[in-house]
């Protein structure tokens, strides 16, 4: 077998199954598109969300899924200065030039099929032009710039980041633009074909500096600011307990990221209220975006939160270095949350300074204010207040639940679990849409309306149940003292009359009857999964 | 009597189909120093992982000072030092945060010697352990075992892959800590002459059976062969080496 055929074989063999199951939709589709097209139909989708659902959603999803692939992102660290190449494959007798050119080789070509592929089986609707062949270049391009820069060694941890989203970006955007505009196949193919080349020969840079060990280091321009932190690290007394020592490690570990996250996005959102100008619509649509992006981006740090290991390319299990410590499951799971408060806390601080700081700056904020005061006049400042308050909190609590709601299964360190749970809420969230659609089309919304309080009774019910035998396990178990039980329940409960008082207040209505707010209430306020984390990390612990 | 720190009694284990560990049975007393040898696979780190409460005893018992390591993780593991051979700690932490990190779960940290460990350990307090060389990070793992004066001192093949310099400090640290009446040590190697030189008390585990437990005096003893005293290695092979001459090398 030649080098060549080497690493493509590694390819093959690792993902045969995610391939497998490519070549599977593909073929559903080519055999859908065979009956349709030798009966003469056409090809029309009665919304957009049924053209997302069967072309647009698998395609990303497979685009991102190759992107993963062939930059070996699914080993490595992105945030850390070190390139993502795998240094195992350094040391094979092959030049630089075959190991940064043959991953390059295979995820482009396999990126032109993909795109020639879904082209060719994909159900296009009738009417629309799709371009033919510069798309596939696009995808070429952005797996290859990809694959330079995730490759390159950089000067500062998380720069990778940084330059990653800001030159895809830029890249996408013009894909976006040429589809808008309708641009000539020949004009995008000129600015898109040269890409690859270009990226390849700085694909061939990064993994020459990452080959000879050269990983660039700016630490020392920073060296004061580096010198004040160790100073004032050395200022800090001891920690006053092991709980907040193990919360410190969580915060230095997983922590940081959320608001590294919100931090970078924040900016590329908030300079877009420059062009809102006095839209009302575009405002508000722009402040929704920002609500929105801590909690969305949470669910990304919460694959970190979740992480029972502290070396982010190992397997699920619990390392020696944290399990050997003298705590107990329940104060190692608290500590994670606690984390997530600080996590959370400082993203919102990021977004509760940058939204007052963007608004006034771009003269945007009379548009918030004059709402704001035509809806005090309607329901009352007091209401008004209250329903401020009530958004942000939820957005609050959404970002730590986020963070925090798949510890029941990330802790149980077991690959099986953690992977399936993942396909699960894919799957959720690709059935969802053709559900709602589906609910909306055959005017079946006063049925659901009706029928909402018995299925959020079912809810309850299971939420109940499960929390019951949660807590019946941590007894016997004794992972959490008797004490701690009773806490949490007598929090909980107060937590759900709270959120069940504000929204008989608020929501006052004889539309809505009560029992449903308090429904609402009981399913709103976590308690099974974050009560399962305990038994999950016990279970990974000592198995 | 005094009770034993160690007490494991018919312990099973299995992986799969593979029986990990057969019907082990030890006891540990106060202060001894116990070498544990076996080849690759043998269960060496198997037992140890029950001894440390991360591993659930399938059948039979696990106690460590007389408490089960599983549900009294807390007790058990402050009053231990454990360095591993899988070298896990953080790598951005840098050595001051590491002592600073590891001296909150330990009432009985003793600073002056985790500062004479550094010092003689050559750490530098602002180096990032990502930095540092495979000796140093198990040096820096070693001070954090040993910077709460444990009574009972577990080593999971602790000089796996290193130099004789950093090989010398780790059997050093042993002999210190046992030269303090009461303290106890498990040390499991590969090396089996350093077993030699600090052990007085041998377990030879073979396919997860434990195939010969005594003082290392008595074992000497009982395989003199023509009034020539044999190595624990020569010792070893007659016993388990079917196939190896040499353990785990």
């Amino acid at each position: 077998m030649s080098p060549a055929a080497a690493v493509a074989w590694e390819f093959r063999q690792r993902h045969r199954w995610g391939f497998i199951a490519l070549i599977v939709y593909l073929a559903v589709l080519a055999t859908i598109k065979l009956v349709v097209v030798t009966r003469g139909l056409q090809i029309n989708f009665d919304s957009p969300e049924s053209f997302a659902f069967v072309v647009v959603m698998p395609i990303t999803a497979t685009f991102t899924y190759f992107l993963a692939v062939f930059t070996f992102g699914l080993d490595g660290d992105l945030a850390a200065r070190q390139s993502m190449y795998p240094p195992r494959m350094f040391t094979r007798p092959m030049t630089t030039a075959a190991l940064a050119g043959l991953p390059m080789l295979y995820g482009t070509a396999a990126m032109m099929i993909l795109w020639l592929a879904m082209r060719l089986f994909a159900l296009w609707p009738t009417g629309i032009a799709v371009p033919s062949v510069w798309p596939a270049f696009l995808l070429a391009s952005l797996l290859a710039w990809t694959q330079a820069l995730t490759w390159m060694p950089y000067p500062l941890a998380g720069l990778r980041i940084v330059v990653a989203v800001l030159w895809l970006g830029t890249m996408d955007t013009i894909g976006l633009l040429a589809l808008h505009f309708s641009a000539h196949e020949s004009l995008m193919i000129a600015i898109l074909a040269p890409q690859v080349p270009l990226a390849y020969i700085v694909a061939r840079f990064a993994v020459e500096r990452a080959r000879r060990g050269d990983v660039p280091d700016w630490s020392g321009a920073f060296a004061r600011l580096a010198w004040t932190g160790r100073v004032s690290s050395r200022r800090r007394a001891h920690f006053p307990s092991p709980a907040r020592a193990q919360a410190w490690l969580e915060w230095r570990q997983y922590g940081r990221s959320l608001p590294g996250w919100v931090g970078i996005l924040l900016p590329f959102e908030l300079i877009l209220l420059w062009a809102g100008g006095d839209s009302t619509a575009l405002v508000f649509t722009i402040l929704f975006v920002v609500l929105l992006t801590p909690p969305f981006m949470a669910s990304f740090a919460a694959a970190g939160v979740s992480k029972s290991s502290l070396n982010s390319g190992d397997s699920y299990g619990v390392t020696p270095f944290t399990a050997t410590r003298p705590l107990t499951d329940a104060d190692l799971v608290a500590a994670k949350l606690k984390m997530a408060i600080w996590s959370t806390i400082a993203a919102w601080l990021l977004v509760l300074i940058a939204i007052p700081l963007g608004l006034e700056l771009s003269g945007t904020s009379a548009v918030l204010l004059n709402r704001l005061g035509r809806l005090s006049e309607v329901v009352g400042t007091p209401r008004t207040v209250v329903v401020v308050l009530l958004i942000l909190a939820g957005c609050i609590a959404s970002t730590w639940k986020q963070l925090v709601q798949g510890l029941y299964i990330g802790l149980t360190g077991r690959a099986s679990l953690i992977k399936g749970s993942v396909f699960l809420i894919m799957g959720f969230f690709f059935l969802f849409g053709p559900f709602a659609e589906w609910i909306i089309d055959s005017h079946r919304l006063g049925e659901l309306w009706s029928a909402l309080p018995l299925i959020f009774a079912i809810l309850v019910g299971f939420k109940m149940i499960a929390a019951a035998w949660i807590i019946v396990r941590l007894y016997q178990s004794h992972l959490v003292s008797d004490r701690t039980l009773v806490t949490v329940a007598a929090c909980w409960s107060l937590a759900v009359f709270a959120l069940y008082a504000v929204l008989v207040w608020l929501l006052g209505t004889p539309h809505i009857p009560h029992y449903l707010m308090m429904l609402v209430a009981i399913l709103a306020i976590p308690l099974a999964r974050l009560s399962a984390a305990p038994l999950a990390l016990a279970w990974n612990r000592h198995r | 009597m005094s009770e034993p720190v160690i007490d494991v009694s018919g312990l099973t284990r299995r992986f799969g189909d593979k029986t990990a560990l057969d019907s082990v049975s030890m006891s540990m007393p106060r202060g001894a120093v116990y070498g544990l040898v076996g080849a690759n696979g043998a269960g060496k780190t198997t037992l140890i992982k029950h001894i440390l409460g991360l591993l659930r005893a399938e059948s039979g018992s696990v106690r460590v000072f007389g408490l089960d390591p599983v549900t009294d993780p807390v007790t058990v593991l402050s009053r231990i030092g454990y360095l591993s051979e899988e070298n896990d700690l953080p790598p951005w932490m840098r050595i001051d945060e590491l002592i600073r990190y590891t001296r909150a779960f330990y009432p009985a940290w003793d600073d002056p010697y985790a500062e004479e460990l550094r010092q003689a350990f050559g750490l530098d307090s602002d180096a990032k352990i990502k930095s540092l060389s495979k000796g140093q990070k198990a040096r820096a793992g070693l001070l954090t075992a040993l910077a709460h004066q444990p009574e009972l001192l577990v080593l999971d093949e602790p000089s796996s892959g290193l130099d004789p310099i950093v090989r010398r400090d780790i059997l050093g640290a042993v002999i210190r800590t046992i030269a303090d009446e009461g303290r106890t040590v498990l040390f499991s190697s590969h090396l089996l002459e350093e077993v030699e030189q600090v052990a007085d008390h041998v377990t030879m585990i073979d396919h997860g059976k434990i195939v010969l437990s005594a003082p290392l005096d008595a074992i000497r003893e009982s395989h003199r062969v023509d009034g020539r005293v044999p190595s624990l290695d020569e010792i070893f092979v007659a016993r388990v080496g079917k196939s190896a001459k040499s353990p785990g090398v």
